[in-house]
């Protein structure tokens, strides 16, 4: 009963009004807001970590691919070396081949220039014994041979012929 | 002088030595026998709670003005509460329980900054007042068994309050009307206890206060003392208060929600 004097049927209804008001306004100021605020930024936080986790895996997968072409390289650089040594031979070859091709060619020329030239020489020397018989002939005609003579154009003649040759 | 009003001033005139004085007491002392005066001793408690309430809806409208995913301070603290109080009170309702964490928690920032409010010079804690401490469980309690009618239906809550197992029992009449008045009694005797224990809580703390500030000089220790019990106890009774009116919640829920909730 003591109790009982305590309360107040005013105050009590003051003070319910009063936490309800301040209910509403929090509610509508603070709670709501608040916590759609850190439901939304805990939702952003866990988006931004299964982005990172993705990228993670990324980037683990690129490394695993990158290691696996790094240990490959060599291999790589030693078929690319051997098709090199391959095509580098072939070429020499190649070149060998035709160097030879070419000096048979040079050779050939060079023979049918000799064969030329000879021919031509012997043409020159025929015309020019020719020439000499017919000197030799008119010079007989002209004077009265003895065999002093005879000998002496004779052994003559031999010379110059030496000298033609 | 109303009745009403009568009553309070004695209530108030009862508990004068056990008070430290306020701002209100103190102009009400100033102009004695006036309306004025009579008109401060009744609403005395209501005006500082509603000096709190102010006080706490600028915080929440200051805090939350310009919210966003980047928090301000003010913002960051109230949401370090926010979120505190959303864990207490999801932690015992399950994630349903969400419903529950606005009322809950502005009773919990109310009861708190009430009882720390007597703390300052020229302040009181207007839950040293029975009248405040029951208007805050009447809230409770309609606000539960409302929850437990939407939660249940009529019939289910009628059916909860009768009791469970009824076995043979069930069929007579007697003992489920029985069992149902003393779960009505008890239903409004708990937000009761929950009232008597914070008023008469914050009240002593008061009162400890008075009697510390009674003996002078000498009674700076034991002032102190008592400062630093009265913030613990602040504390300690709002989340009691809180707490409580939780579980209230979470017996009223179908248990088939935390059941869900907590597997």
């Amino acid at each position: 009963m003591e109790l009982l004097r305590l309360l107040s049927t005013n105050e009590i209804v003051a003070q319910v009004i009063s936490f309800l008001i301040l209910f509403f306004i929090l509610r509508a100021f603070a709670w709501k807001k608040i916590l759609l605020l850190l439901d939304a930024r805990r939702e952003k936080i866990a988006s931004e970590f299964q982005k990172i986790e993705e990228a993670k895996e990324e980037i683990s997968k690129l490394k695993s691919d990158y290691n696996e072409k790094l240990e490959r390289i060599d291999e790589l650089a030693q078929v690319k070396i051997q098709e090199a040594v391959s095509q580098a031979r072939h070429i020499a070859q190649e070149i060998r081949e035709k160097a030879a091709a070419d000096s048979r060619i040079i050779l050939k020329k060079a023979e049918e220039n000799i064969e030329l030239e000879l021919s031509k020489a012997k043409e020159v020397l025929k015309d020019k014994v020719i020439d000499l018989t017919i000197g030799a002939t008119e010079y007989i005609i002209k004077e009265k041979l003895t065999s002093e003579k005879d000998k002496k154009l004779i052994s003559e003649f031999l010379d110059e012929l030496d000298e033609v040759k | 002088m109303s009745q009403e009003a009568h009553s309070v001033v004695i209530s108030h005139s009862t508990q004068q030595h056990a008070e430290l004085p306020n701002l209100i007491s103190i102009l009400a002392e100033k102009f004695h026998g006036s309306r004025f005066a009579e008109y401060l001793h009744i609403w005395e408690n209501v005006i500082f709670s509603v000096i709190i309430a102010a006080l706490l809806s600028f915080v929440a409208y200051r805090a939350t003005k310009k919210a966003g995913l980047v928090p301000g301070r003010l913002q960051g603290f109230l949401e370090i509460l926010v979120s505190a109080i959303d864990d207490f009170v999801c932690g015992i309702l399950g994630h349903h329980g969400r419903k529950f964490t606005p009322f809950i928690g502005t009773l919990f920032l109310y009861i708190l900054t009430m009882n720390l409010f007597g703390l300052i010079p020229l302040m009181k804690s207007s839950t040293s007042s029975l009248s405040t401490t029951v208007a805050l469980a009447i809230c409770v309690f309609i606000y539960v068994q409302y929850t437990a009618i939407k939660e249940n239906g009529v019939r289910g809550y009628i059916d909860h309050m009768m009791g469970k197992p009824r076995g043979i029992i069930a069929f007579t009449v007697f003992i489920p009307v029985l069992i149902f008045a003393i779960h009505l009694v008890s239903e409004l005797v708990r937000p009761l206890s929950l009232a008597l224990r914070l008023r008469s809580n914050v009240w002593a703390e008061d009162a400890l206060l008075s009697v510390a500030a009674s003996f002078g000089i000498a009674g700076v220790p034991l002032f102190i003392f008592s400062m630093l019990l009265t913030v613990l106890s602040s504390f300690i009774q709002a989340t009691v208060f809180a707490l409580l009116s939780t579980i209230y919640f979470a017996l009223v829920l179908p248990y088939k929600e935390h059941q869900g909730e907590k597997g």
